[in-house]
């Protein structure tokens, strides 16, 4: 570092234009899940002991380590603008195929939770407990999936060469909806696993 | 014009020349506004047909219904508990996202937005045209849960759990319309996120914030308030899907208790989160438009603009904090009921402000009453009455005893319905030579408002009364109890002012669509009216409104200026007009 300075030309007005969009739509989103952060809360409010008695309380380790997976291809993805923006275009789109990589490996893990979970405790077993776990989880699997699918597109244009200093409108925008999805998860693994 | 020699920005395509890309898939706002509003209209139709069975129903409890008792044979032409059921709740749901939804904010808020702020499109055109097709996604998850087995929903349009869950409503067609409600909340994301970055980004040079038409005030709030509280509706109706769908228990008690079970009142508090803004969400454009279209048809500039444009800031504000109101039965903490009583009993403060700076624009002014104009002052007196019955059941020591009872439901239709019903077509007339070029018949759109404005007042007024001697809403034949028998005069009353109502809607049908399909050409400015879309784009406006995009030079009202009068002969003065010279002082004027 500080050899290189970092190549930031002034964005087009469309860019700055289109970035809003993706503020609006990720606030818009994140009213999504603070509503449902609400509903957990208001449930674990309700109930005298978290988890109810008698049910066993949920696993962290992997929810803790698929925080790390989402955490690492979140800084993967990082790299890939990182390099853009340094003028090395060409050298970004390994990183982009690590974090979606990543992101697939975050997918299945949940699976493996579902299911492990699933054999003791299905999604109506446990009342706001279990639904809560499920619920939330699902949900939020869901907008993973959608964000692989926005890191494939980015994938392909970055094989295909697309991207410049200059242009990168669509890494950076997937960029910020995949870092939500991250943070998301990170809220989750706090309020849902460990307190 | 030679399209060739256009400037435009990179977002506006080029116009398209095949149906499919010009009338069905177009990125275009103006025809997009158009998709919405036919569309808004079919379902605005299938919304008062509900409505009028079940005003037949308090009329005439059990007896067969006429004509539409087609659609009930299974019955014997008669509505039974459960169809009585549906009915209600698909008018509602239809008339709140099918209805005014995409007429007030699809149709007005596509169509005047890009135009009223000098830009040549949507700031994401292809978003836009999305969200039209997102919208009909859930039109036709609506319709299809008409023809499923144990019928469309049926748990009211609040959707309260545990009624709405699989307990109190089984079958497929709540489902359906549950995720029809997620789906169209997706589509109004959509068109929120377009609406506020176009007014953000893509204003004219000169159009100013506080220089902006009210009409586009209004509706960036409305989108900001959709953005930030539909998705909580739609974080309600996925816990909703899931509990259906799925087997969790977000909102069922009971048994599961033991084990720590869910919470209907969860429910409530999703809902009202997202449903007390939406009842700004769906008044916010109206009062916007009355407060462009009332200054317009008094020849006077609006009244204390910046008081208008910081009321309904501070609506939009409050809105989010008084939710609550609606749930004062559910056993709430004495301390925050009061609080929310107090956040609701202050809107009326900015509500006021409103409310007198209209009739002070009026007051004293040349006031002249085509069509538009009468509907904007109907709006402005069912709004006043709708407002004022508001304070009943905003204060806690009156909305025990009013609570669920008819009054709500007069209360609530007097300002989401009359109100957003009046202030649509006031806007609907006011545009209409723009939107299609061609001007409707006045004597029908006169005709078509007394008879809406007079017997809209007597139905949701008839309400108010029963509620008021007691009667609970949603009742299937509320003379099944011996203390509301007496009421029955009156419900039949009311029931007619609202088949005299549907009666007056004839003339506009007929009105509409003779006159956009073979009304007399309209001028450019019909109404010599002072906004840009007016002065400066054709009727109907070309395909990227503008070129070149005019420089904003005043605020949206300059009207009845004697200086404007001395340098130009008329009475006003377009927000892009240069004056000719000597003009320096009204032209140098801010808002």
């Amino acid at each position: 570092m500080g050899d290189v300075v970092r190549y930031r030309p002034p964005r087009p007005r469309e860019e700055t234009t289109a970035a809003m969009g993706m503020v609006l739509f990720l606030g818009s989103w994140a009213m999504l899940f603070a509503a449902l952060f609400l509903a957990y809360g208001f449930a674990r409010m309700r109930l005298t002991s978290w988890p109810p008695a008698g049910v066993a309380a949920l696993p962290w380790k992997l929810p803790l380590g698929n925080t790390l997976v989402l955490g690492l291809s979140s800084w993967s993805y990082q790299r890939a603008v990182r390099e853009v923006q340094m003028a090395r275009a060409a050298r970004a789109w390994p990183w982009v195929a690590v974090a979606m990589a990543l992101g697939i490996t975050f997918v299945g893990l949940q699976v493996v939770l579902w299911r492990s979970v699933g054999r003791s405790m299905e999604p109506g077993a446990a009342g706001a407990y279990s639904s809560v776990f499920y619920g939330l989880t699902w949900l939020h699997a869901a907008h993973a999936a959608v964000g692989i699918l926005g890191l494939g597109y980015v994938l392909a244009r970055a094989v295909a060469g697309a991207y410049s200093g200059a242009r990168h409108l669509s890494l950076r925008l997937w960029g910020m909806y995949w870092h939500f999805v991250g943070a998301v998860w990170a809220l989750m693994f706090v309020t849902i696993f460990v307190l | 014009m030679d399209t060739s020699t256009v400037a435009r920005s990179p977002h506006v395509h080029d116009e398209p020349t095949s149906f499919m890309r010009k009338w069905l898939f177009s990125t275009d706002h103006k025809v997009i506004a158009k998709q919405f509003l036919w569309t808004g209209l079919v379902f605005l139709a299938l919304g008062g047909t509900l409505a009028m069975m079940i005003r037949w129903q308090w009329a005439f409890p059990g007896e067969k219904v006429p004509v539409l008792g087609m659609f009930l044979e299974r019955a014997g032409g008669m509505i039974t508990p459960a169809t009585y059921q549906s009915i209600f709740t698909m008018h509602g749901l239809i008339m709140i996202f099918w209805a005014i939804t995409p007429i007030l904010i699809g149709c007005f808020g596509n169509y005047t937005i890009p135009l009223q702020i000098g830009a040549q499109d949507m700031a994401f055109p292809v978003l836009n045209m999305m969200s039209f097709w997102t919208f009909i996604i859930s039109a036709l998850l609506i319709v299809a849960s008409f023809f499923v087995q144990l019928g469309t929903a049926a748990a009211g349009w609040t959707t309260y759990a545990p009624l709405s869950t699989n307990v109190g409503t089984p079958g497929l067609g709540q489902t359906l319309v549950v995720a029809a409600i997620f789906v169209t909340g997706v589509a109004t994301i959509m068109g929120g996120i377009n609406y506020v970055t176009t007014v953000i980004r893509l204003r004219a040079p000169g159009m100013t914030w506080m220089r902006m038409p009210l009409s586009v005030w209004g509706l960036w709030l409305t989108a900001i308030l959709n953005v930030l509280f539909v998705p909580v509706l739609g974080s309600a109706g996925l816990l909703l899907l899931l509990d259906r769908a799925f087997g969790t228990q977000f909102f069922i008690a009971g048994a599961a208790g033991v084990k720590g079970g869910g919470d209907p009142i969860l429910f409530q508090h999703l809902f009202w989160i997202f449903g007390h803004p939406e009842v700004y969400i769906l008044i916010l454009p109206a009062w916007g438009m009355i407060s462009d279209i009332i200054p317009m048809f008094s020849r006077k500039p609006a009244y204390w603009y910046a008081g208008t444009v910081w009321a309904m800031v501070a609506v939009t504000v409050l809105s989010a904090v008084v939710y609550g109101h609606h749930m004062f039965l559910t056993g709430m903490n004495p301390l925050l009921g009061k609080g929310f009583m107090t956040f609701t009993l202050i809107i009326s403060v900015p509500a006021e402000v409103l409310f007198l700076n209209w009739l002070h624009t009026m007051w004293k002014g040349s006031n002249r009453f085509p069509t538009p104009m009468l509907f904007a002052v109907g709006t402005v007196f069912v709004f006043g009455l709708g407002g004022l019955t508001g304070l009943y059941l905003g204060t806690i020591a009156t909305d025990i005893y009013l609570h669920d009872t008819m009054w709500v439901v007069g209360h609530f239709h007097l300002t989401m319905a009359a109100a957003a019903f009046l202030g649509s077509f006031a806007g609907l007339y006011y545009w209409f030579p723009k939107m299609f070029g061609r001007q409707y018949n006045e004597t029908l759109g006169k005709v078509h408002f007394w008879g809406s404005v007079t017997f809209i007042t007597l139905v949701f007024v008839g309400q108010l009364i029963v509620g008021f001697s007691g009667q609970q809403r949603r009742l299937y034949d509320p003379y099944q109890y011996t203390y509301l028998q007496h009421l029955l005069t009156a419900n039949r009353l009311t029931s007619y002012a609202a088949f005299l109502l549907a009666l007056f809607q004839v003339p506009f049908v007929v009105n509409f669509l003779r006159s956009v399909f073979a009304g007399a050409p309209a001028a450019q400015n019909p109404w010599e009216a002072t906004t840009i879309e007016w002065t400066h784009a054709a009727s109907p406006p070309p395909h990227y409104n503008y070129n070149p995009i005019p420089t904003i030079v005043r605020g949206p009202h300059e009207l009845a200026n004697p200086e404007v009068k001395k340098l130009t002969g008329r009475d006003w003065a377009g927000q892009a007009e240069e004056l000719p010279a000597g003009a320096v002082p009204a032209a140098a004027k801010g808002a």
